[in-house]
């Protein structure tokens, strides 16, 4: 079972904080709309709990999975409310629920989950690859928890950044979710020195 | 709108009480196990996450309950304990999708299907206790919530913008036996 100080969540939401405006700019360049965020939270939670306080479980929302692979294995997931991911595909004028939407919000998730990972890579030194991402449109409690569960089945607790995302000039925001996979975690507070 | 009891991620709850709403929300790969007792009008519903406990620590998990094989066996005991009986309880599973392509599995791992090896799980636990299923929505790649209604036994699921869709009627059995 995992536990962390709070010096070490700090460094945590540090890095988040570094690592989601780096994504956030990249999307603003994406859409020509200036991006916001949100001061990330970072906590270590139960299962159960960590499902709990992202939203509603049987609320319908699009999600976005970016596996990380390499030294450190964790999963980037974007939360987009039914109505946010109209806002955004309404930029290209494409329907979310299309196959060109869907391709679209893939596309959000490959670079914002990519620019993301690099700058955890680049300060932390560590080997961290972005895989090809997979959209779906489902309960919100039912994609979480799936993702959680395939991270790593022996933990009792899990670990999550959140920031949100809002996009300027359209009423959308979206939540982004780093939930790294057990062990990876230490070894990047090591790597930052607040092991 | 009766009363909703839920079953949380490695829980389970008993109903006995009519009127009560036994549920679990947004199953993915996780299972819902809905036990049914129509005698006595008791239902019992688990909110199953994974198969099997770890071996190796030799210490009794944090969260028994979210595995298969020790959240079955407390839902039939703690079921027993308040006046149902083994031969009479029927099953209804819900959940087990896979919602997202498996990855490349790590090392010691047999499948990264976890949806499927939680319904295979408890499955075996069931087959074990001579539990016989009577309904089961499984697997795929959607999202699903269950209701199991007491005191009537009747359990309803319903997959993300879907429509309520019913496992096992309300007692189905009992009628058909009778007629």
């Amino acid at each position: 079972m995992s536990t962390y100080t709070e010096t070490q969540l700090d460094a945590l939401r540090e890095l988040a904080n570094i690592g989601s405006g780096q994504a956030a700019a990249a999307l603003s360049t994406m859409l020509g709309h200036p991006v916001d965020i949100s001061v990330p939270t970072a906590a270590a939670m139960e299962l159960a709990d960590a499902v709990a306080v992202a939203g509603e479980a049987d609320a319908s929302c699009h999600g976005i999975l970016v596996p990380i692979v390499g030294d450190f294995e964790a999963a980037v997931v974007l939360l987009v409310p039914d109505d946010d991911a109209q806002q955004l595909c309404d930029v290209y004028g494409l329907d979310p629920h299309s196959e060109d939407g869907a391709s679209f919000l893939q596309e959000i998730g490959n670079i914002l989950g990519t620019s993301y990972i690099n700058v955890l890579a680049e300060m932390c030194g560590m080997d961290m690859e972005p895989a090809p991402p997979q959209v779906v449109y489902d309960m919100l409690g039912a994609i979480l928890a799936s993702v959680l569960l395939a991270r790593d089945e022996t933990a009792d607790m899990a670990l999550v950044l959140d920031s949100a995302l809002t996009v300027e000039g359209r009423p959308c925001s979206l939540s982004f979710l780093l939930i790294p996979a057990g062990g990876g975690v230490h070894e990047l507070l090591g790597r930052i020195g607040v092991a | 709108m009766p009363p909703e009891l839920p079953a949380r991620m490695g829980e389970w709850v008993i109903g006995t009480e009519p009127g009560t709403v036994l549920c679990c929300i947004g199953l993915g790969s996780c299972i819902g196990l809905a036990l049914i007792d129509r005698r006595t009008r008791m239902a019992g519903l688990a909110h199953v996450m994974l198969p099997e406990a770890p071996a190796s620590t030799g210490t009794r998990p944090s969260q028994p309950d979210k595995f298969a094989d020790h959240a079955v066996p407390n839902l039939i005991a703690a079921m027993i304990e308040r006046g149902s009986a083994r031969h009479r309880l029927e099953a209804v599973l819900v959940g087990g999708a896979q919602m997202f392509r498996s990855e490349p599995s790590r090392p010691g791992l047999s499948s990264r299907d976890i949806g499927a090896r939680n319904e295979a799980a408890v499955r075996e636990q069931l087959g074990k206790a001579r539990i016989p299923v009577r309904a089961a929505a499984t697997g795929g790649g959607k999202g699903r919530s269950m209701r199991v209604h007491v005191p009537a036994g009747e359990v309803v699921y319903k997959e993300a913008a879907g429509l309520p869709i019913t496992l096992l009627e309300a007692d189905a059995d009992t009628l058909r036996m009778a007629a």
